[in-house]
C-alpha cells in the first residue's frame, strides 16, 4: 500500500509527461535533427542511393579526378557474360550463333561496339543482319549510368563489370559524388542567414505577429470592459456575438473575409454608394485584412479571459474606487488594468505564439501573396517549403531549420514575457500575521 | 453638514430591503447604526454615499439634494466591511489614492499619509501590500485612507470589528478625536452596542429596513420604545415574560409585580395580556417584589456571576450580582426585583 502511494504522483502525471514527450519534445527533437540534413522530395527519407547520373558525371568533370576515369565511367563497354548469353538466348537470334557466340567469346570485354562487331565477324555462325548484331551488342552492353546501387560494395561491384578498378581514395570520392541520399549538413542553417528572403519573411513575421497583437489584445480588453459596464443582458449577447468567429469553421470564415473584399463582394457594393470604384480590396491591403481576419478571432478567446478577470475583481474594491473619486476611465487605468496583469500576461504571450506558429488563415486568405512574398510569415514559409511549393520540390530539411528557429523564437518570447511581467512579483506572497 | 434621508426606500429586484427610511443627522455630529445582521445597515451606507441608486426618496447633504449625485462628486469617506483595499497598491498607495486622484501635489500626498500612518501606527507597514497584512491592519488601512482627505461625512462599516481589545479601545477614541477636529458629519455601523454608546452621540436602531427608535444611548437603555429595542440593546440581554394584569398587578406563574401608578389606571385593564421585561442588575437578593425559582445556570464571568432563575411556570429571568457565587445549580432561591426599574410591553410589542 505505501509503495503505491508513493508512485501514485508518478502515476498521474504519466498521461501528461507521456503526451508532452510524444507530441512535443519528441517532434522537437526530431525537427531538430531533420534541420540538419539535405532532405527534400528528391533525396527521399530513407536510407543511401548511389547512381551515376547525367549531374554527377558532370560534377566529376567539374572535379579534380582524373579525365580519363571519368570519360571511363560515362563509357560503355560490351562483355560477354553468363547474363548476356541469357538474354540471347531468349532472343529470336538463331541458336547455333548464340552457341557459337557463348564458345567462341565468353568472357572476353570489349571497349567499344566496333571492336565487338568486328569479334562477330570473325565467326563462323555469325549474325547477318546489323538488326541481329545490334541485338547482340544491346544484350551485352554495360554500363554505369543511372543504375542504382544500395550499399558501396554493390557499388564497387557495378564498377568492376564495367572493367574500372580504383584506390579506395577515389572510390570515396565516387561514393560521395554518386550518392544521391540525403546527408548530414549545416548548410541549412547558412543558407537562411545568408538568404534575402530570410530577412524579407522576418520583417514580415514581425509585422503581423505586433500589428495583430495589439489588435486582438486591445480589441479583446475593450470589449471586456465594455461588456463589464453594460447591463448584464446585452453584455452576454454582445459577448456570444462576438465569439462566432472562434466557433465557426476557419474556411467558412475566411470565404466570408473573401466575400467581403473581392471586387463584386460587400464592401465593393456598399462603397458603391459613395461613387467608390469596385476593387479586389484583398489585393490593394493584403496586410489590413490579414490582421482584421486574425485579429478578430483572436480578440474573443481575449474577451472571454478579460471579461471574468474583470468580474472576478471584488465588487467593492470598484465601489472604493469610485468613492475615491475615481470615475469609469480612470477605474480602469489604476484598478482594473493592473488587477488583470495577469490575464493579460497570458493572453499577450499565448497570442504571441499561436501567432508566430499558426497561419492557416494567411494561407486560406491570401497564401503569401499577392504577389510574391508579400504576406508570407515565417510559419506559412516553413510549410511552402517543407510542404507545398510551385516548385515540386519539397525541401524537408531546410523546412525544419525554419521550424526550429520558429521554435526557438517562441522559447525565447515566452522567457522574455515572464521577465517583463515580473512574474515573482505577481505570485502573490504568503500572509504576515503580527 | 446636515445629512438627511427623506422616506428612503431601496430594493433588490422584487426584494424591499429598506421601506420610507427617514433619518437626520446634525452636522458633526456622529451617530451609530445599530442592528441585526441582513437589517439593511450596509444597504443604507451605500446609498448615502451614492454607490447604489435609491429607490425613491430624497438624500439631502445640509441643502443640497446628492439623491442621484455618483459617488465621484461627493466627498465622503468610506470605510467598507471588507475593507476593500486594492491589493496591487502598496499600503502607501492605497492611503495616497484618494489624494492622487484629486491630483494633490507630491508633498502634500506624503505628509497626510505620513500623518495618518502615524495616527493609525502604521509607519512600517508602509512598504507591504494588503494581502500581507493582518485582518486589524487591513482595517486600519481602509480607515486612513477613509480619513486621509478630510471628508465631509464619514461613513464607516464595522471599522472596528477585526481588532484586538486594546486597539479597538485606543482607535474608538482616536476616530471620535479625528471625526471632531474634522467635523465631518459621521455614520458608525456597528453591532457592538458598547462602542455604538461610547463612540456616538446618537444612535439609531434598525430592524427589518426600518428605524426602530433614535436616540442618545441612555435614552436607548432606560427608555426603550419598544420590546426589540429593549431585547437588543443590553448586554446581558433583559429577560422577558409574558403574563395578565390582575389587581393592577402584573402576574405570572411564581412572579407578581405591582405596576406602577402611571399605568395602573389609564393604559391597561384588569385581563389584558402583557409582558414584562427585567434587566438583569435589577433582580437581585436585596430587591423588595419578590421572585422564586430555582437556579438553572451558572456562569462566571470574573468580575460578576451571571445567574438565570427559572420559574415555576417555566419563564427564565437573568440576574448579574458582583462579587463570588452565592448559590450553587438547583437551588432553589427567592431573590428580588426592583419594580420601578421593569418595564412593561403590550402586545404589540411597544412600552406602556
Ligand atoms: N445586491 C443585493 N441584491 C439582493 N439583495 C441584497 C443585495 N445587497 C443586500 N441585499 C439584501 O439586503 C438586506 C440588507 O443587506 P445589508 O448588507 O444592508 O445588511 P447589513 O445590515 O449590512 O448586515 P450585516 O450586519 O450582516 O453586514 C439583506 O437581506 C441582503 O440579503
Ligand atoms: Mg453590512
Amino acid at each position: 500500500m505505501r509503495g503505491i502511494r508513493r508512485f501514485l504522483p508518478a502515476l498521474f502525471m504519466l498521461p501528461a509527461s507521456l503526451s508532452v514527450t510524444l507530441f512535443f519534445v519528441i517532434p522537437v527533437f526530431m525537427t531538430f535533427v531533420f534541420s540538419f540534413t539535405t532532405m527534400s522530395s528528391d533525396t527521399g527519407i530513407l536510407g543511401s542511393r548511389y547512381i551515376v547520373s547525367e549531374a554527377t558525371i558532370r560534377t566529376l568533370k567539374d572535379g579534380d579526378l582524373d579525365a580519363a576515369l571519368v570519360r571511363q565511367l560515362d563509357s560503355r563497354v560490351f562483355a560477354v557474360n553468363e547474363a548476356g548469353l541469357a538474354a540471347l538466348r531468349k532472343s529470336n537470334l538463331k541458336p547455333t550463333v548464340v552457341k557459337e557466340i557463348e564458345e567462341k567469346l565468353s568472357g572476353k570485354v570489349y571497349a567499344s561496339e566496333k571492336q565487338l562487331f568486328a569479334a562477330l565477324k570473325g565467326l563462323s555462325n555469325r549474325p547477318r543482319s546489323f538488326k541481329d548484331r545490334k541485338m547482340v551488342s544491346k544484350a551485352v552492353v554495360q554500363t554505369l549510368k543511372n543504375r542504382e546501387f544500395t550499399t558501396p560494395k554493390e557499388f564497387r561491384a557495378g564498377l568492376a563489370s564495367i572493367g574500372i578498378e580504383v584506390t579506395d581514395d577515389v572510390f570515396d570520392v565516387l561514393l560521395e559524388v554518386a550518392n544521391t541520399s540525403w546527408k548530414w549538413t549545416t548548410g541549412n542553417y547558412s543558407e537562411l542567414m545568408a538568404s534575402d528572403f530570410t530577412w524579407k519573411i522576418l520583417a514580415n513575421t514581425a509585422f503581423y505577429v505586433v500589428l495583430t497583437l495589439f489588435f486582438n489584445v486591445g480589441l479583446a480588453l475593450v470589449l471586456a470592459l465594455v461588456t463589464f459596464y453594460m447591463p448584464s443582458g446585452q453584455s452576454k449577447f454582445f459577448r456570444a456575438v462576438w465569439l462566432i468567429p472562434r466557433v465557426s469553421p476557419s474556411v467558412i470564415y475566411i470565404m466570408l473575409w473573401r466575400w467581403l473584399s473581392f471586387d463584386g463582394g460587400f464592401m465593393s457594393y456598399i462603397l458603391g454608394f459613395f461613387g467608390v470604384q469596385p476593387e479586389n480590396w484583398l489585393n490593394e491591403f493584403p496586410w489590413t485584412f490579414v490582421i482584421m481576419a486574425n485579429g478578430f478571432v483572436g480578440a474573443s478567446m481575449g474577451m472571454i479571459i478579460f471579461a471574468s478577470a474583470v468580474v472576478a475583481i471584488p465588487a467593492d474594491v470598484l465601489h472604493a474606487a469610485e468613492v475615491d473619486g475615481a470615475y469609469p476611465w480612470q477605474q480602469v487605468r489604476r484598478i482594473i488594468l493592473p488587477l488583470m496583469a495577469w490575464p493579460i500576461l497570458f493572453i499577450t504571450t499565448y497570442q504571441t505564439l499561436s501567432l508566430m506558429t499558426s497561419f492557416e488563415y494567411i494561407l486560406l486568405l491570401t497564401d503569401g501573396g499577392p504577389g510574391f512574398f508579400t504576406t508570407e510569415v515565417w510559419a506559412l514559409n516553413a510549410y511552402h517549403t517543407a510542404l507545398s511549393n510551385y516548385y515540386g520540390n519539397l525541401r524537408y530539411g531546410f523546412g525544419a531549420t525554419l521550424a526550429v528557429v520558429l521554435v526557438a523564437v517562441g522559447i525565447a518570447m515566452s522567457l522574455i514575457y515572464l521577465r517583463l511581467f515580473d512574474f515573482k512579483k505577481l505570485v502573490a506572497e504568503p500572509q504576515i500575521e503580527n | 453638514m446636515e445629512i438627511r434621508l427623506e422616506k428612503f426606500c431601496k430594493s433588490f429586484g422584487p426584494v424591499k430591503v429598506i421601506e420610507d427610511l427617514d433619518l437626520t443627522i446634525g452636522d458633526c455630529e456622529m451617530i451609530a447604526l445599530l442592528g441585526p445582521s441582513g437589517c439593511g445597515k450596509t444597504t443604507t451606507l451605500y446609498a448615502v454615499c451614492g454607490i447604489h441608486r435609491v429607490t425613491s426618496g430624497r438624500i439631502w447633504f445640509g441643502d443640497k439634494d446628492v439623491t442621484a449625485l455618483p459617488p465621484q462628486e461627493k466627498n465622503v469617506g468610506v470605510v467598507f466591511q471588507s475593507f476593500a483595499l486594492y491589493p496591487h497598491l502598496s499600503v502607501y498607495e492605497n492611503i495616497a489614492f484618494p489624494l492622487r486622484i484629486r491630483k494633490d501635489s507630491r508633498a502634500d500626498i506624503e505628509r497626510k499619509v505620513n500623518e495618518m500612518a502615524g495616527v493609525l501606527h502604521m509607519e512600517e507597514l508602509l512598504d507591504r501590500r494588503p494581502g500581507q497584512l493582518s485582518g486589524g491592519q487591513q482595517q486600519r488601512v481602509a480607515l486612513a485612507r477613509a480619513l486621509v482627505r478630510r471628508p465631509e461625512v464619514l461613513l464607516m462599516d464595522e471599522p472596528l470589528a477585526n481588532l484586538d481589545a486594546g486597539l479597538r479601545l485606543e482607535m474608538r477614541s482616536e476616530i471620535r478625536r479625528i471625526q471632531r477636529e474634522s467635523g465631518c458629519t459621521s455614520i458608525l455601523v456597528t453591532h457592538d452596542q458598547v462602542e455604538a454608546m461610547s463612540m456616538c452621540d446618537r444612535i439609531a436602531l434598525m430592524n427589518e429596513g426600518k428605524i426602530q427608535q433614535i436616540g442618545s444611548p441612555d435614552d436607548m437603555y432606560h427608555r426603550p420604545e419598544n420590546k426589540f429595542i429593549a431585547g437588543f440593546i443590553g448586554n446581558p440581554p433583559i429577560s422577558f415574560a409574558d403574563g395578565k394584569v390582575e389587581d393592577g398587578c402584573f402576574v405570572t406563574e411564581g412572579l407578581r409585580i405591582e405596576l406602577p401608578d402611571r399605568i395602573k389606571g389609564a393604559a391597561v385593564s384588569a385581563g389584558q395580556n402583557i409582558s414584562v421585561g427585567v434587566r438583569p442588575e435589577y433582580l437581585r437578593p436585596d430587591f423588595a417584589t419578590p421572585i422564586e425559582g430555582e437556579i438553572t445556570f451558572i456562569e462566571t464571568q470574573g468580575r460578576e456571576v451571571l445567574y438565570d432563575l427559572t420559574l415555576a411556570g417555566g419563564q427564565v429571568f437573568r440576574s448579574i450580582q458582583s462579587g463570588e457565587q452565592v448559590c450553587g445549580v438547583g437551588d432553589r432561591i427567592r431573590w428580588g426585583i426592583d419594580a420601578d426599574s421593569v418595564f412593561f410591553f403590550g402586545e404589540d410589542g411597544n412600552r406602556i
